[in-house]
């Protein structure tokens, strides 16, 4: 328990370090950077290149009071959920089968290897010839990144468990749901969990490009393409915050989630 | 002696592999019921692959294995396995651990609580029921997976250098408490050990296993009293009986005492 809200202290302090810095650097910035940039083939009048904090609080209480902010978070969030819930049930299933039968296993591996650093980006063009344009396609992008990490996690999680146990587990003679539920579920579950946190992660980076799939408000992957476009740099930055916040929050859950399964695995204090 | 249980001829293994070994060969031995029998032998004699062909882990290479008149094929929580790894499972609480192989034999609630409170009166860790492993010192631990073999009452107990990783105050300790334990409650037991000490004070006859290809060399009969004490480990009689394996086994090479 301590180490715990220590851990969220020492976050907290972290937070306010980096936010106090970038108020500086803004600052001094403002007088410094230029107004004027060239992109491309024209000038961009009266550009903020780091807005300072005036500029981001306006935007942030125009983003709130339009309702985009909340609409963007509640419907990617939704579909960040959606897609992490469908590809961790698939990515565990999978990967924990490969490992228990080993046959189907082999038979699989290469192909858990050839797709698992393939990016999102290059899935996408596939996905929306396959699926189409609405949810189906962005949903789907995000489970099939959750699903290879997750896969992995609990191919792993499996494959490891000491022989000593499943050998112990036979000789008591427990039937097969019996080593299933009480062995290779409870010593497998921490490779799954901290596979989920990483699964997590991806997952929202994974919907700032799923978004670009017929891009709709409100949502945040469309938010940051609109913003960088336009470009208005104080949308952008409260666009990146929040899915910044958004991730750390999710992070936690699963970091609290993996603490909870593996309570055995500390040692009590004193 | 009593009736004959385990029956083990002409056992042979062979592991396979980039560096085949011969494991066993010809080993022919008889257990007989209540029997506490040891067998020792120098390191890689194939001393955890005899016992884990007997436990049912392993399928011999050749010859035969057979357990109350019937081949063995599989591991049964007739033949108890205490492993020389640590098996108890972190996971679970000391009395999760207890009641695990009472769960495949589909005892209701109050019948495992019956069993696992004298198992855990057994070996001394009473307050102890919902600590996990990790809470608990090696040598509880290891007393907790000596108690969850014994909570399915097992014909034969197979015991693989079970105080191997301990050290050597607790092992002597631990191999008090496993006398007393098998005084009260008589069970057939096959001890495989380097420790030629822990053989002595436990066993009522050795086996001595000559070095690879593990053959049955000698077997030296322990007709020492019991109960068995620490104390005894300092008689002559035992001394006797220790200078007769160390002969067995090769060790004595210096002059004669």
């Amino acid at each position: 328990m301590s180490g715990r809200s220590r851990t969220v202290s020492r976050g907290a302090v972290a937070l306010i370090v980096l936010a106090l810095a970038y108020g500086i650097v803004a600052e001094a910035g403002g007088p410094i950077l230029p107004r004027r940039i060239w992109v491309g083939a024209h000038y961009i009048e009266d550009v903020e290149l780091i807005p300072r904090y005036a500029s981001l609080s306006e935007e942030a209480v125009f983003l709130v009071r339009s309702g985009i902010l909340q609409g963007g978070i509640t419907v990617s969030g939704l579909r960040v959920l959606g897609g992490f819930l469908l590809g961790a049930l698939v990515g565990v299933t999978l990967g924990g089968t490969m490992a228990w039968a080993t046959r189907f296993g082999y038979l699989l591996e290469p192909w858990v290897v050839l797709f698992r650093f393939t990016p999102a980006l290059a899935l996408l063009p596939l996905y929306v010839l396959w699926f189409g344009l609405g949810e189906a396609s962005k949903i789907l992008l995000i489970a099939t990144g959750v699903a290879i990490v997750t896969l992995h996690g609990a191919f792993e999680g499996v494959r490891g468990i000491p022989r000593v146990y499943l050998d112990s587990a036979a000789s008591l003679g427990a039937p097969r749901h019996a080593v299933l539920r009480g062995i290779v579920l409870p010593a497998a579950l921490p490779h799954v969990l901290s596979s989920f946190r990483i699964a997590g992660a991806l997952a929202w980076v994974t919907i700032v490009v799923a978004e670009l799939i017929k891009p709709t408000m409100p949502s945040l992957g469309y938010l940051l393409a609109l913003s960088g476009a336009y470009p208005r740099i104080p949308t952008l930055v409260v666009a990146l915050a929040t899915i910044g916040v958004l991730v750390l929050i999710s992070d936690a859950l699963a970091v609290a989630a993996y603490q909870r399964a593996t309570g055995w695995m500390r040692r009590r204090n004193g | 002696m009593g009736k004959l249980r385990l029956r083990i001829q002409n056992l042979g293994y062979s592991y396979t592999g980039r560096r085949p070994t011969r494991a066993l060969d010809g080993v022919a031995l008889d257990v007989f019921d209540n029997e506490f029998l040891a067998l020792v032998g120098p390191v890689g004699c194939g001393k955890t692959t005899f016992i884990r062909i007997v436990a049912g882990l392993l399928a011999p290479t050749q010859g035969t294995v057979v357990w109350d008149g019937v081949p063995i094929r599989t591991p049964s929580p007739e033949r108890g396995y205490v492993f020389q790894e640590d098996a108890v499972f972190p996971w679970m609480t000391v009395r999760d651990n207890l009641e695990f192989g009472l769960l495949a034999k589909r005892l209701d609630t109050a019948a495992r609580a019956t069993v696992t409170r004298a198992l855990v009166r057994l070996i001394g860790l009473e307050g102890y029921e919902t600590a996990y492993p990790r809470e608990l010192s090696a040598g509880m631990s290891k007393m907790v997976e000596v108690a969850r073999v014994l909570a399915t009452d097992p014909s034969i107990l197979l015991l693989d250098e079970p105080f191997a990783s301990l050290d050597a105050q607790t092992r002597a300790r631990l191999q008090g408490e496993l006398a007393t334990l098998w005084e009260q409650r008589r069970k057939t037991v096959l001890l495989v050990t380097h420790d030629v000490e822990e053989a002595i004070h436990l066993a009522d006859r050795i086996i001595v296993f000559s070095s690879r290809p593990g053959r049955v060399k000698a077997e030296v009969a322990v007709d020492l009293p019991r109960p068995r004490t620490l104390e005894l480990r300092l008689s002559p009689a035992f001394s006797a009986i220790k200078r007769a394996v160390w002969a067995e086994l090769g060790l004595t090479g210096g002059p004669a005492p």
